[in-house]
């Protein structure tokens, strides 16, 4: 297995296709990377239809390339132009761009791209030992476990933005009635359809996730075309020094574990990584004073945690088919587009594929490094690319890529709809990740509900007696209801 | 003094179950041999309307502690790329999907405040050319026909 795993990941060094694929990924990834609003998900929504044709290696590649570079590169605006390129690289900003101000944005730079590099790799070493060995975990799995892990998912949508829980949930319940639009699977009798065939198999998520993503982010945007943006001047990229080194390697080595345990788990995802490994850079840290003035620890540990998430999230959407975040949402539909089909399948039947993805990861993190050192300034002036020009581009790459999923025009009205819907959502403070992962896991939820009664002869209370489900159920119970009973237990103590 | 209209997305969204609740109860319903004891293809959805009314609740209640502010209307280039995506529509439908693409992002670029015309129209041009060849050429992939798709295939 391990020689397996080894000789499948160094594969991808001798494949010329496709280290020239991982290649001019991470360049689009920068540059969708550094462009304000266009960040890793949406880049994956418009370039998933581009990946139709490709082999499933290469498909999902390129998806897990955009991913990883593009969630690197929102740091690059954060720190000459205090615009996160991605919502992860916002903590980012809370140092980075200080630093910058003073000076020293190249010193910044090298500091973001070290931590960003370190964390994406660790992130890769901990998927490919810890994944086989969830999926070891997850072969024991039965309908009433995998009703219970859903439960637990879509709970976790609580936290997945900032939207706040209860708009969360509520997104998460659309995406999940979503789901259930089309002809119900075990008796053929269709729902919400009103007459529609060409919705008989269901909502097709890559449709939807365009609009979802991509349009609603053009209209939001539109919101934004005055904006006048002040760039801040600068020589070079710097490596960190010693001193540097010996100031971060410990708030890198933490924000790693951070990010990557973040990551894990279901619908959390790097954004939430980046702030919890922030604040806990600076909890820790000698020089507190120093943080939002400028602190090379803020930044290491804001970009070590974004970026050792984008490992972390990929376990659970490779072996359980649950999401960790709106790009994990991608890139399992990429997968089940490819016929990938996550979970232990994936794991025992298809090793070699699985490894040479994680390999992909692997170098594209060492690249993105390569390009942040060397040609970060470069990169920069592309999210000087005025919105105007910008966005109707995306409008484009939007349209034809819903088409080009099924060659169907009701998929471009789908993704526009939801473009709109995704907009309004957001305008009154919804998230649209929740009801993308909704989307994913509806079917999942609803199949296995039903697996699970025909199981215990309609006894649903029996899914209790399970001891996984039941630990899942619990964990989703404190998920939603653990803050609420922290929170009384404080007040009654004061 | 309570803000009425912060009321608006959980009238919304309540009105918006109870919809899906009225139209989820008419949906037909199996045998009991193919069902079993499992459950009538209506209940999942109910199930779901169910505990978004709850949230939807709890979501007036956080409005009525916190009273939340207004949301300030959408400026003209918002509702305006709206309006374009219904005239993308219309072209569409009527005349050419690439059509539709140049004429909706000349007017998008020129909405969003490009003021060289002639950069819309090279972006509103070159743009989709390039899509359509990669599109056509690289993935294979035909496009629905319409007056220049049909000179194109012929």
């Amino acid at each position: 297995m391990f020689e397996q795993a080894i000789g499948a990941m160094a594969s991808v060094v001798v494949d010329p296709y496709l280290l020239g694929l991982i290649f001019v990924t991470t360049v689009l990834g920068v540059i969708i990377g550094v462009l304000p609003g266009l960040g890793a998900t949406t880049g994956a929504a418009l370039l998933l239809p581009f990946t139709l044709t490709m082999d499933p290696v290469h498909a999902i590649a390129v998806l897990a390339t955009i991913y990883v570079s593009a969630t690197f590169a929102g740091s690059i605006t954060a720190i000459l132009i205090n615009a996160p390129g991605t919502s992860a690289a916002a903590a980012t900003t809370f140092d980075g761009y200080p630093l910058a101000q003073k000076g020293e944005a190249g010193r910044a730079l090298g500091i973001a791209v070290i931590s960003s590099t370190v964390g994406g790799i660790f992130s890769v070493l901990i998927l490919c030992f810890a994944a086989p060995l969830l999926a070891r975990v997850a072969y024991e799995f039965r309908s009433p476990e995998y009703f219970a892990l859903t439960v637990f998912g879509l709970s976790m949508l609580a936290s997945i933005s900032a939207g706040g829980a209860v708009k969360n949930l509520i997104g998460g319940i659309f995406g999940v009635w979503l789901s259930t639009i089309g002809a119900e699977r075990v008796t053929g009798i269709e729902r919400f359809m009103f007459g529609n065939y060409e919705l008989y198999e269901g909502l097709h998520f890559v449709p939807i996730f365009i609009g979802l993503f991509a349009i609603s982010e053009l209209l939001v945007q539109s919101k934004t075309v005055d904006k006048i943006i002040k760039t801040v001047a600068m020589k070079a990229v710097k490596l960190p020094t010693k001193e540097d080194y010996k100031k971060i390697w410990k708030t890198i080595l933490r924000s790693c574990g951070i990010g990557t345990f973040i990551g894990v788990l279901p619908a959390e995802g790097a954004t939430v990584a980046s702030m919890i490994g922030y604040s806990e850079a600076r909890r820790w840290s000698k020089n507190k004073k120093e943080f939002g003035k400028g602190s090379i620890e803020g930044i290491a540990g804001a970009e070590a945690a974004n970026n050792a998430a984008t490992g972390g999230a990929m376990v659970p959407t490779m072996v359980l088919g649950i999401p960790g975040s709106g790009t994990t949402a991608i890139i399992l539909v990429g997968l089940m587009v490819h016929g990938l089909r996550p979970g232990v399948y994936l794991f025992t039947e298809q090793v070699e594929k699985v490894y040479q993805i994680f390999g992909s990861m692997f170098i594209a993190n060492v690249m993105f490094m390569l390009m942040g050192l060397y040609a970060a300034k470069i990169f920069a002036r592309v999210s000087l690319v005025p919105t105007a020009i910008l966005w109707p581009i995306v409008f484009a790459l939007s349209v034809i890529g819903a088409y080009a999923f099924q060659g169907q025009l009701l998929d471009v009205w789908l993704a526009l709809i939801f473009g709109v819907i995704g907009f309004f959502a957001r305008r009154f403070g919804f998230s649209v990740a929740p009801i993308a992962v909704g989307l994913i896991l509806g079917e999942m939820v609803e199949t296995n509900l039903q697996h699970s009664l025909k199981m215990f002869d309609g006894a649903w209370w029996m899914i209790l007696t399970q001891p996984l489900a039941l630990m899942f159920l619990i964990f989703a119970f404190l998920g939603l209801c653990g803050p609420m009973i922290f929170s009384w237990i404080t007040k009654q103590k004061k | 003094m309570i803000k009425k209209n912060i009321y608006f997305v959980p009238l919304f969204l309540a009105i918006f179950s109870f919809v899906v609740i009225a139209v989820a109860l008419q949906l037909d319903t199996s045998p009991e041999m193919i069902v079993g004891d499992s459950m009538q293809a209506r209940s999942f959805p109910i199930f779901l309307m169910i505990l978004n009314l709850i949230l939807v609740a709890v979501l007036i209640l956080q409005f009525y502690k916190n009273q939340p502010n207004p949301i300030p209307l959408e400026k003209f280039p918002t509702w305006g790329s709206m309006i374009l995506f219904l005239v993308f529509y219309v072209l569409t439908v009527f005349t050419d999907m690439f059509i539709g693409i140049f004429v909706v992002m000349f007017l998008m670029c020129v909405l969003w405040g490009e003021k060289r015309i002639w950069v819309a129209l090279l972006t509103a041009s070159i743009t989709p050319a390039l899509i359509f060849m990669l599109f056509d050429l690289v993935l294979k992939i035909r496009f629905p026909r319409g007056i220049l798709t049909n000179i194109y295939y012929g």
